[in-house]
């Protein structure tokens, strides 16, 4: 597998096949005793950015912490909820609980569902 | 063989639209027939665009975005979002525009009041309908584009000059002019908006591998369609208007080609035509918009579902629709945003169909369902030519005037 090209930008579903982001960036661990391996994928926040450049990544945190849900950090997957990789990559987790739909949740609650026929009173 | 609606819908939304219908009379208007070859070479282009747009969701399962955002990253992916969405933002300005001309020359209301109602309707169809109902929908209100075909066979064209006009040609003056309403008519033909819609589509409609024949068929008869009414469209403009020296300036200029072949009622079946074939692209251009920040981003999306499950999806068409409206509140010509984002849509062709021609090679994502040499050669030579002939003459109209 290699970690660019099969997991890199790949689309993330939880467990009930909601769509949680893309992945933007990983984090490895490092140690001079043992091979590096992928402990956490980072979902959103300012790790897309800062691939393009890293002030793009301080305004993103910057413009996070300002509106929305204000949380202005990517949200971080631990590797070990990882169930497949094929299509898109699924995961042990639900999405609404890791904080990668925090702002879908915030968009939803502030905009959308004011408006009539977002399809929210069905449910209430 | 319902599916064919996608094709019709894609083709009427992405295809006979504001752009290819302006740029078409212009052509016609100012230069005959001459231009032809441009209309019959975008649009063999689109067929083979279109096809592999289908043949990547069918195969891989993944959209146009999809595909190119996992398989060139963010960064590039983001470069593309910036320069596609500012030239299809441009276009849905246009086609809001023509609904709102089509309504002037109707009611004799100025378009800009007609701004705000026309986007409203545009938003409340996105906010209500499934992609069925907007499929099918705008397929069958496009089919009375078909009056273009009907006006153009009225005016007895000399089938041999438009078939000669098939091979490109210099004209004796106006050069400049002729190659920037080329770019033009191939810019208004292959809308890269029109792949991701298309694919989009297919990925809505659940297409798997057994669809790839249909998918052959869809491509080649619903490009055609738009095809053959964007000839009319320059046939009718070649005889109707060429002989009495009328330039197409303004869009009640433009409409005046229908009603030397149909004096009673062709200025008002111009304006419906348009009102419907501009409602369709808006509808497709604000769909394709928002489906590429949602597939490039990872969020839920389907037009089927309510807006409350895919809120970023719903959110981003409802900004930008609300946006496009307020150039034309503020009377700005869609005439002149049409002619502009033609040229710049050849002009960005590149960065949509490079990366999209690498995708259509890639084992990963199709197999032994990639493209073959003469798919890639096809496209490549005719994006290079458009880019170049881009390159060359937007410069000299901004320079010529």
């Amino acid at each position: 597998m290699g970690l660019v090209r099969d997991v890199l930008d790949k689309k993330l579903m939880d467990r009930e096949d909601c769509c949680m982001g893309r992945v933007s960036g990983l984090v490895m661990h490092v140690s001079e005793h043992a091979q590096p391996r992928v402990t956490h994928i980072l979902i959103g926040g300012p790790t897309p950015w800062m691939r393009i450049h890293p002030s793009l990544g301080r305004v993103s945190r910057w413009l996070a912490g300002m509106w929305g849900p204000k949380n202005g950090e990517a949200v971080r997957i631990p590797w070990s909820r990882v169930e497949t990789i094929g299509r898109d990559i699924k995961l042990d987790v639900e999405a609404k609980e890791t904080g990668a739909l925090d702002w879908e949740i915030w968009i939803a609650r502030h905009v959308i569902e004011r408006i009539p026929g977002s399809g929210s009173e069905e449910e209430e | 063989m319902l599916q064919i609606t996608l094709g019709i819908v894609t083709s009427v939304g992405g295809f006979l639209e504001i752009g290819s219908v302006t740029t078409a009379a212009q052509a016609g208007a100012r230069f005959g027939y001459q231009l032809l070859w441009a209309i019959a070479l975008g649009t063999i282009c689109l067929i083979f665009l279109v096809e592999m747009s289908g043949r990547l969701a069918a195969v891989s399962k993944h959209t146009v975005v999809d595909a190119m955002r996992e398989r060139f990253g963010f960064p590039f992916f983001f470069i593309v979002c910036v320069g596609i969405v500012v030239v299809a933002f441009m276009v849905l300005v246009a086609e809001l525009g023509g609904i709102g001309f089509g309504l002037q020359i109707l009611t004799g209301i100025g378009f800009p009041w007609w701004a705000v109602p026309i986007s409203f309707v545009v938003w409340l169809l996105m906010w209500k309908g499934t992609f069925g109902l907007i499929e099918n929908g705008a397929s069958l209100l496009g089919l009375v584009t078909l009056s273009f075909l009907f006006a153009a066979f009225r005016l007895h064209p000399s089938w041999s000059s438009a078939g000669a006009a098939l091979i490109p040609s210099m004209p004796q003056s106006g050069k400049a002019q002729y190659g920037f309403i080329a770019v033009s008519i191939i810019g208004a033909s292959i809308s890269p908006y029109l792949m991701y819609f298309y694919s989009s589509g297919a990925i809505e409609d659940k297409w798997d591998r057994t669809y790839i024949p249909i998918n052959r068929f869809i491509a080649g008869f619903g490009m055609t369609f738009g095809g053959v009414l964007s000839i009319a469209v320059l046939i009718a403009s070649a005889l109707a208007l060429q002989p009495n020296g009328i330039l197409v300036d303004t869009f009640p200029q433009a409409a005046l080609l229908m009603t030397t072949a149909l004096p009673k009622w062709g200025f008002y079946l111009f304006a419906v035509s348009m009102i419907f074939a501009c409602f369709g692209a808006a509808l497709e251009i604000s769909l394709a918009i928002a489906y590429f920040f949602a597939q490039g981003f990872g969020w839920n999306w389907s037009e089927d579902l309510e807006p409350s499950k895919n809120a970023r999806y719903a959110f981003v068409y409802t900004i930008i629709i609300m946006l496009a409206a307020i150039p034309l509140v503020l009377g700005v010509d869609p005439i002149k945003v049409t002619v502009i984002s033609m040229a710049l849509t050849s002009a960005t062709l590149p960065l949509a169909i490079v990366p999209f021609l690498f995708l259509m090679n890639d084992p990963i994502y199709l197999g032994k369902y990639r493209n073959g040499w003469i798919s890639n050669t096809v496209v490549a030579i005719i994006i290079l030519m458009s880019f170049v002939l881009a390159v060359i003459s937007i410069p000299l109209q901004i320079i010529g005037g």
